[in-house]
């Protein structure tokens, strides 16, 4: 009889469950939108900070005066194929190519300075 | 004996607390700041962060643009020059070498920029007119982790003369055993 009395109770609550959804059925599709693309979202930032990129996207706001100024490849560096015959021609081309990057690396000497240094920033120390 | 042992303790103890103050002492002075440069911080602090805006902004540009180019001469140049080399039965072993040392060192770029950015801009974030000395030491830790950067480009153009060295010592080295060849 028990049995048969908690069977019954189970019955009804499943019933009592799926007329709720059926009731409410728009308010929980737009609850579980919202949290699954709460989710994605956290997760889209995550890998966007974690992996680097957020460094590199210069479309952030605060970035639009360097965002022109952005070296486009014009084809002048094409990649070096990796099969064809060897002698002093081949050797020659890639030997003035190369110093065309190296050129470019020595152009300017990145990061270097100390624009940081509270002279740059205004911030001299003085003796009190 | 056993007095001279507590002794021998108590001295070296002592000792231990003594340089432990100095350390503190010391390196609390290579961030000192004076109560004028607080002042200063506090009335220039508009000022000062778009000092720091503008350098984020050319140093994010200086980023994308220099990783542009070392990631350009490992995947166009040195990685196909490596494989032709190796394709003609030459010994490619000192440029493979210097390309995967140059592939670490560009690695550690990007983290290390990575750590500067985020390192500048809390300290953007910081308002220096409520707290002036909060924001000088995280100045001071920018300035640190912007040096490593810059450390980290002269690694990576190290590598990449020496790698032009290399193909210089090639050139020599392997011109009659090309001209045999060929």
């Amino acid at each position: 009889m028990e049995l048969i009395n908690n069977m019954a109770e189970e019955q009804n609550s499943e019933v009592g469950i799926i007329s709720f959804v059926n009731k409410h059925s728009f308010k929980i599709f737009i609850t579980t939108s919202i949290i699954i693309s709460f989710i994605i979202v956290n997760i889209s930032m995550f890998l966007y900070y974690g992996s680097g990129a957020a460094q590199l996207d210069l479309s952030r706001p605060g970035y639009q005066d360097v965002r022109d100024k952005i070296e486009v490849d014009d084809g002048e560096f094409y990649d070096y194929p990796d099969s064809g015959p060897m002698n002093d021609t081949v050797i020659d081309d890639f030997k003035v190519l190369y110093e065309k990057y190296v050129r470019k690396v020595k152009l300017i000497d990145a990061f270097g300075g100390d624009p940081l240094s509270p002279k740059e920033l205004g911030i001299i120390p003085t003796t009190e | 004996m056993k007095v001279s042992k507590i002794l021998v303790f108590i001295c070296s103890m002592s000792i231990v607390f003594v340089g432990g103050i100095l350390l503190i002492k010391a390196s609390a002075q290579e961030n000192n700041i004076t109560n004028q440069q607080i002042e200063i911080i506090r009335g220039n602090c508009t000022s000062i962060k778009n000092i720091l805006r503008q350098l984020r902004a050319s140093d994010a540009l200086l980023r994308v643009n220099r990783g542009q180019t070392y990631e350009s001469i490992s995947t166009k140049l040195m990685n196909g020059f490596n494989s032709r080399v190796s394709n003609n039965n030459f010994n490619n072993s000192n440029f493979v070498s210097i390309t995967k040392n140059f592939n670490q060192a560009l690695n550690t770029f990007r983290s290390s920029y990575k750590i500067y950015e985020e390192n500048l801009s809390s300290v953007i974030n910081i308002d220096c007119s409520k707290n002036p000395e909060m924001f000088y030491n995280s100045v001071v830790e920018a300035r640190d982790k912007r040096n490593r950067v810059h450390a980290n480009i002269i690694i990576l153009n190290q590598y990449v003369y020496q790698y032009q060295s290399i193909l210089n010592k090639f050139e020599k080295d392997y011109k009659p055993a090309i001209n045999g060849v060929n």
